[in-house]
């Protein structure tokens, strides 16, 4: 009976549907659409367009078609006939109905009443970058991606909205298909596997993650499953790399020669000397290599109306700029969602990731300050210049060191023995080729979540989800790395291991009744997190042979820690809009974490917005200028939690937070009074004793931040001209700071909360469709970002000054009324004339150490009271503009990116200037006014503008038409070449190589560059190939 | 209901992480918190030693960390005519030219020492009540308070008026942080303390306080007050205790534990965390200064006329810098130093001297002192029988028949010169003004009477943003 039926529904079937084909264009401009939608509705047959717009499906008579494509209205179409079907479908006005990312759910963009922004990865994917947050820069307003390491596969510094903490870490929250993730899986991801990043901006927005939304919040999304035919994706690239060279740092000996000759008549023997080496280059060529980085994307994405899934696997390799630095990384993926029935869903990822970064070990400044005549390896013609009396077993093809190339009998008579080296440490190219440092990093994110639809209103969301990351770190020193050879030859070990679980609980309901809709969430979360670390080092070696701990002849410094960390949060929203037009959201979360005291583990984090859709209105709902017109206004609260973070720097030998106590028990449980164990000498034996370790402050609080953010999204001649404005104004205080306390506490500094920080600035985003034909279509991007950062309040510690090199003690003061981090030192008055030099021209490119300084208030002496605030290390504009053509099968397009206002204190000139000589020193016996005159390094000679503009990235792509690719069975091939940093200008008065390039030091010193890395430029040629 | 199992699910999920009660006060993995250990007896004990622990300081050459006794010198010695830097020269030279700065981080070493040693004796008096045996309670508490009078007899004499801390306190109190209390407040909580700690302690040890150690400190401190019937009650006391001098003055030194230490400060040699350096830093360039408490003229005159056969012992000539003297106590675990008097076969850095606070002879002086009762000379047989013992042992054995206050401050100064009680000797007999005047002109340094006290740390005043006032003449 059932094989009867079968057969007879199969034989209705086969007797009334009919294939019926089509095109699909745009209304606005008639070009075919590719993609679109076609579903018979009630059924979950379809089929979609191709790359010309046509399509085929089987039908019968009566059927209803639906045409949907994202940024087009909805079109159904009854099937009356097996006549072709012509269907132009009209551009919804709006990416307004565009669906919206927004924590712990979604929303209408066009019910957004707060600041969120978003990007699509259209060709994001085609940036030759290694690291995800690399290819988001000039994206989106407000955020300020820095590349302040440029070795490979460093992280970049992002700041949303300026720096409002002093804790440190102003990275913002990570959030990857609704898992929190830390900052560092930004490395390990593939571009290509992403579907789009919503940037939560205004504390309105991010407040729905209460204490971790203070610094914004990425909110990553990954491409899902598609129903329907299989799609397949290969996408590669190839890109090569330059590093930009600093002109100010490359000096020649043939120049010095020159200018020595014509100042003094004669050259001096170290100069013939140098000359006679033979060899006249900048180090600049050596430690920046160049690099090439790689890719493979292989994506397939699948399902049906049931179960979707997504997979990857990736491979990439990025060479550095720098001598020895590379970063490996291989990753996969898989998603997979499905219907059980029509009320249950349950689905899970899974993402694991292996990175292996080989490392720079070493400092660009140590290198660049080399002296130009030092080989690295001697060859036939130096090896003549040793000493062999000192030297005696030195060979061709050894490294090279200054101090082999002493007591040169100059003029082969014993009258003259010429002294020129500068330092006795081994060659600057072997200290880095000696040595061997690497990270390697296993992680792994992973979520499983069970929905119920409780009734077609009311959805019951349940997700657990966790990251597990393993880090190994090593440090190999060889025994040719060190002057003092294969007793110092070292190995560091490290390992670190975090494991982050969370579970998210929520309740959404969604409801519309007539013009008033309504959506409200509830949940609750808990979240554990639990590292371990250890750590050992082994000294002294016999060999480079076997490079393990084991071998070496003295272990030391083997080190474990564990610490914890719990919180629960309690959330709740509530979004209402009406008619569309008057709309307004509420939240609060409730935030509960174990690191703060037991008076103050919870804290509250309100926000609230309105919106109005001014062209919802009847006056404007008919007007042909304005389509989009709405404002909107938001009020929030958000914390930091992320205090404890500075003393265990994973990627850091040394601390970065100004929260660090030196001890890590202290930096992990702060609210605690903590003992550790010590003894005392009595009568004679040692008897153990616990110490207190700390002042514990039972007091200690979240730090708070609270913004205002009004700001008019538009939208003109059918959105031709759109955009938005936004001004903001947080404030953050409370500040969880290491402060000095009297020393009648027992103790000299103790964890507080103090202070006030304040960033305001407007983000202006204006994008335009100058041309759209269908031949032809020009599409501008104008991204604008002003930041104005003041410390309001710094109670006890207002003015305090800080250095961060006890030897090179320049300052930083932070003072209210101005920016947090301002350079403070002397004002240079004039420079010291050459005469007064002990000798001008040794070392090659030197400069004076020294400078005249302005008596600013004019007493006749210099002293601290002349001492001025001389900038800042936070940018005032940053902007970029884009441009994008298509022009037939033919895209192009550019983004020129700017940063302006920002100074940095160049320590680079320190030591690449004056490379330690006393020959750049003034002679005391001759030199006039000498009481006013100071080392370079405390006046603002070395505070430089940090200001740039870069053609940011350039893309020429090359689509194929489908009749060449039907032949090959692919649907989709375009090629392209890129670049990037093509173009980079820097402000005349910076002497270095890369003007973002910025130290890890705390926040209240920030801004410092001893040379730093350089930016560099990349030329790539890729494909991406659709199956 | 067909669903049911699938909301059970969803449940089981969402409790499976749900908290027990202490799930955001987890505790520390890799270390113990205060809040929770001192649960018993043996655990306040160690809180004890803790205290001792503080008295070492710490053995290191930054001065970050916390050197107490360990940096004593600078500020006793080195600021009376007894001592000096070899060189004259850096922020240790502030001390002998009385030119000494708010800055100086030697002075807020100290200052930070004390006030650190006071905080563990206010833990451990703050966690007394554990203690089921009211004995052991009572030890406890005498013992954490002898050590909390200690360090602020000490404060109060180089500082003056000083805060007062007698409980633990949060970084948030700052009121009683910078609130200078009057002298006579502060001498008012170190008699309360040492009057407890007497009727507590016991003599069993000598490098922990002892019943005879509290009564001994409480005597300097009735003597530094004027209260002299009192100090020579508690004088008399301590020499009914079974202490005696030792016959060879040498082994005061290098004997430890010997029968006239009272209270020493107890030190292992090469263990860093229970060593001390001052030993080397005496020494020409062994330590991380080129040489410091270098003996002056000035005490070598006053050691060579008066001092009996102590002289050889106090101070000897440093070889490799022939015009030069140095002090001949506490040589590094009591090494000579080899030919050049710097060549130590142990490590002189991580030297184990005991450093000794009260000693025998220092308490015979005192009762000599009581009596006198500040008059300028005395012939009563108590304390001529007491100032002759002194001398006795240093040889001088000619009856002593009248003892004036000059004449025991003199032999006070030979006696115990090096050991840290010139300065206060001094300002206690009320000849600070007249002697360093004297001593300065003569040297050319810049004594004036306001360098008696020791500037406030400059930190504490500009921290406290006006509350604390500094002393007279910084």
């Amino acid at each position: 009976m059932l094989m009867l039926m079968l057969t007879v529904n199969i034989t209705l079937m086969a007797q009334d549907s009919f294939s019926i084909t089509g095109t699909v264009v745009s209304a606005t401009d008639s070009s075919p659409i590719p993609g679109v939608s076609i579903i018979i509705k009630g059924t979950s047959k379809g089929a979609s367009s191709d790359f010309d717009g046509n399509f085929v499906l089987d039908v019968k008579q009566g059927d209803v078609l639906t045409f949907s494509f994202l940024g087009f209205k909805t079109q159904a179409v009854t099937v009356a006939n097996n006549q072709a079907l012509a269907i132009s479908l009209v551009e919804d006005t709006s990416v307004l109905d565009e669906v919206v990312v927004i924590g712990y759910g979604t929303s209408k963009k066009s019910h957004l009443t707060g600041s969120i922004s978003k990007i699509v990865n259209e060709d994001l994917d085609q940036i030759a970058v290694s690291r995800v947050d690399d290819a988001l820069i000039g994206q989106v307003s407000g955020v300020n991606i820095q590349a302040t390491d440029g070795e490979a596969g460093a992280a970049p510094t992002i700041s949303i909205r300026g720096v409002g903490s002093m804790a440190g870490d102003s990275t913002p929250l990570i959030v990857v298909d609704g898992v929190i993730v830390d900052s560092d899986f930004l490395g390990s991801l593939n571009m290509n596997d992403v579907q789009s990043f919503e940037i939560l901006k205004d504390a309105a927005s991010s407040s729905i993650y209460g204490s971790k939304g203070a610094n914004g919040i990425i909110m990553i999304s990954m491409k899902p499953g598609i129903e329907g035919k299989t799609r397949i994706n290969y996408s590669t690239y190839v890109g090569f790399k330059e590093a930009r060279q600093s002109d100010a740092y490359t000096f020649s000996i043939a120049e010095t020669a020159a200018a020595e000759l014509a100042a003094n008549g004669v050259l001096s023997d170290r100069t013939k000397y140098k000359q006679l080496i033979g060899i006249d280059r900048s180090w600049q060529d050596v430690i920046f290599d160049g690099g090439m980085i790689t890719s493979h994307s292989l994506s397939l994405r699948g399902g049906n109306d049931k179960t979707k899934w997504a997979t990857s696997v990736n491979y990439s390799d990025d060479e550095g700029v720098l001598l020895t630095d590379n970063f490996t990384k291989y990753g996969m993926r898989l998603k997979l969602d499905t219907k059980l029935n029509e009320k249950f869903s349950f689905g899970a990822s899974f993402s694991p990731s292996y990175t292996e970064r080989r490392r720079f070990d070493g400092s660009t400044h140590d290198i660049l300050r080399q002296t130009n005549w030092l080989p690295v390896y001697h060859d036939a013609n130096t090896i003549q210049f040793v000493d062999r009396s000192i030297y005696p077993d030195v060979q061709i093809g050894d490294y090279a060191t200054q101090r082999h190339f002493d007591n040169y009998d100059l003029y082969g008579d014993g009258s003259t023995l010429v002294d020129i080296s500068n330092t006795s440490n081994t060659n600057p190219a072997a200290k880095i080729l000696e040595r061997e440092r690497y990270d390697k990093k296993f992680k792994l994110f992973s979520s499983f979540y069970g929905q119920y639809q409780i009734t077609d209103d009311l959805t019951f969301k349940s997700m657990a989800s966790g990251s597990y990351q393993d880090t190994k770190r090593s440090r190999w020193q060889g025994v040719l790395s060190n002057r003092n050879g294969a007793s110092a030859a070292s190995m560091d070990e490290g390992s670190q291991r975090s494991i982050y679980l969370i579970s998210d609980n929520f309740l959404n309901y969604n409801k519309s009744i007539d013009k008033h809709d309504i959506s409200a969430t509830l949940g609750v979360v808990f979240e554990s997190t639990d590292e371990f670390f250890s750590s050992i080092s082994g000294t002294g070696y016999t060999n480079d042979g076997v490079k393990q701990i084991t071998n070496a002849a003295t272990i030391s410094n083997a080190d474990a820690f564990e610490w914890k960390k719990n919180g629960i949060s309690y959330v709740s929203r509530f979004n209402y809009a009406f008619d569309n037009k008057y709309l307004a959201s509420i939240s609060l979360r409730r935030d509960g974490s174990s690191i703060f005291g037991s008076e103050y583990k919870y804290g509250n984090f309100p926000a609230a917005s309105i919106g109005w859709n001014i062209s919802k209105e009847s006056f404007l709902e008919d007007s042909d200028v304005v389509n989009n017109l709405k404002i909107r206004a938001s009020y929030g609260v958000t914390g930091n939690d992320r205090l404890n973070t500075g003393s265990v720097d994973p990627d850091s030998s040394s601390s970065t937070s100004s929260l660090s106590t030196g001890d890590k028990l202290v930096d992990f449980y702060p609210s605690l009074a903590l003992l550790s164990a010590t003894t005392a000498s009595v009568n004679g034996a040692l008897l153990s004793g616990f110490s207190p370790l700390n002042i514990a402050n039972p007091e200690l609080k979240w730090e708070r931040l609270v913004e205002i953010n009004p700001g008019i999204d538009f939208g003109f001649y059918n959105n031709k001209i759109s955009g938005s404005i936004d001004w903001y104004q947080r404030t953050s205080d409370q500040l969880l700071l290491n402060n000095p306390v009297s020393y009648t506490t027992g103790f000299s500094n103790a964890l507080v909360n103090l202070g006030e920080v304040k960033n305001e600035g407007f983000e202006f985003e204006l994008r335009t469709k100058n041309i759209s034909t269908e031949d032809f279509s020009w599409n501008s991007t104008v991204i604008a970002t002003t930041n104005k950062n003041t410390l309001v309040d710094f109670a006890d510690s207002n003015g305090q000054i800080q250095n961060i090199d006890a030897k090179r003690a320049a300052e930083w003061i932070n003072l209210e009324g101005m920016p947090i981090s301002t350079y403070y030192g002397w004002v240079v008055d004039r420079d010291i004339p050459l005469e007064y030099l002990n000798n001008a021209y040794h070392p090659v490119g030197g400069e004076a150490q020294d400078v005249y300084v302005k008596d600013l208030n004019g007493d006749g002496l210099i002293d601290d009271e002349d001492k001025a605030p001389l900038g800042d290390p936070y940018p005032d504009l940053i902007w970029s503009f884009t441009n994008e053509f298509n022009v037939g099968n033919i895209d192009f397009s550019f983004m020129f990116q700017g940063s302006h206002g920002a100074e940095i204190r160049n320590m680079g000139d320190q030591y690449i200037f004056n490379q330690f000589n006393s020959g750049q020193d003034f002679n005391p016996a001759t030199t006039p006014d000498q009481d006013f005159i100071k080392q370079k390094i405390f006046t603002d000679d070395i505070i430089q503008d940090a200001s740039y503009i870069a053609l940011r990235n350039l893309n020429i792509g090359y689509t194929f038409s489908e009749d060449v690719l039907s032949k090959l069975k692919i649907s989709k091939l375009r090629v392209y070449a890129a670049g990037q940093n093509l173009i980079y200008k820097t402000a005349d008065d910076y002497t270095g190589f890369n003007p973002e390039s910025i130290d890890r030091t705390g926040p209240t010193t920030y801004g410092y560059q001893r040379a730093g890395s350089p930016i560099y430029s990349t030329i790539s040629f890729g494909l991406s190939a659709d199956f | 209901m067909k669903h049911i199992k699938y909301i059970a699910l969803l449940i089981i999920v969402s409790v499976i992480t749900s908290c027990s009660s202490d799930f955001l006060e987890p505790a520390p993995d890799s270390g113990i918190t205060a809040d929770t250990y001192f649960s018993n007896a043996d655990e306040v004990q160690t809180g004890i030693i803790a205290i001792y622990d503080a008295w070492q300081g710490v053995n290191s050459t930054s001065l970050d960390d916390n050197h107490s006794v360990q940096y004593e010198f600078y500020l006793t010695e080195m600021r009376s005519d007894n001592t000096r830097t070899k060189s004259q020269e850096g922020e240790a030279a502030q001390f002998e030219f009385y030119n000494v700065e708010a800055t100086n981080g030697i002075v807020e070493n100290y200052y930070s020492s004390m006030y650190n040693t006071i905080f563990r004796t206010n833990i451990v008096l703050d966690n007394l009540g554990v203690i089921e045996n009211a004995d052991t309670a009572l030890t406890f508490e005498a013992e954490a308070k002898f050590n909390r009078a200690l360090a602020y007899f000490n404060l109060v004499r180089l500082y003056g008026d000083v805060p007062l801390i007698d409980r633990i306190i949060s970084p948030l109190d700052t009121e009683v942080q910078y609130t200078r209390v009057a002298t006579s407040t502060i001498y008012g909580l170190i008699v309360s303390d040492l009057t407890t700690a007497i009727s507590g302690l016991n003599n069993a040890y000598k490098t922990r306080a002892s019943k005879a150690a509290a009564q001994a400190l409480l005597a300097k401190v009735y003597l530094t007050i004027g209260e002299y019937s009192l100090a020579q009650g508690l004088c008399e006391d301590v020499m009914a205790s079974g202490f005696s001098l030792e016959p060879n003055f040498n082994d005061v030194f290098y004997k430890e534990r010997n029968s006239e230490i009272i209270f020493a400060i107890g030190y292992e040699p090469a263990l860093s965390s229970d060593s001390q350096n001052f030993s080397s830093e005496w020494m020409n360039g062994v330590g991380r200064t080129s040489g410091v408490n270098y003996v002056t003229n000035d005490v070598i005159a006053a050691l060579d006329v008066f001092g009996g056969n102590r002289t050889q012992y106090s101070y000897r000539n440093d070889v490799s810098q022939i015009t030069q003297n140095q002090v001949a106590k506490y040589l590094p675990n009591g090494e000579s130093g080899g030919a050049d008097g710097k060549t130590f076969i142990n490590d002189a850095t991580l030297a184990g001297n005991d450093w000794i606070v009260l000693r025998y002879a220092d308490v015979l002086l005192m009762h000599v002192e009581a009596i006198l009762a500040g008059g300028n000379e005395t012939i009563n047989g108590q304390a001529l029988s007491s100032f002759q013992k002194v001398r006795d042992r240093a040889g001088l054995t000619t009856t002593v028949t009248i003892v004036t206050k000059d004449a025991l401050l003199l032999e006070r100064r030979v006696e115990l010169a090096f050991e840290n009680h010139r300065l206060f000797d001094l300002i206690r007999f009320e000849r600070a003004e007249s002697v360093l005047s004297a001593f300065s002109a003569a040297n050319g340094l810049g004594y004036s009477s306001s360098d008696l006290l020791l500037p406030i740390p400059q930190r504490e005043i500009n921290l406290s943003k006006g509350l604390m006032s500094q002393n007279a003449g910084y």
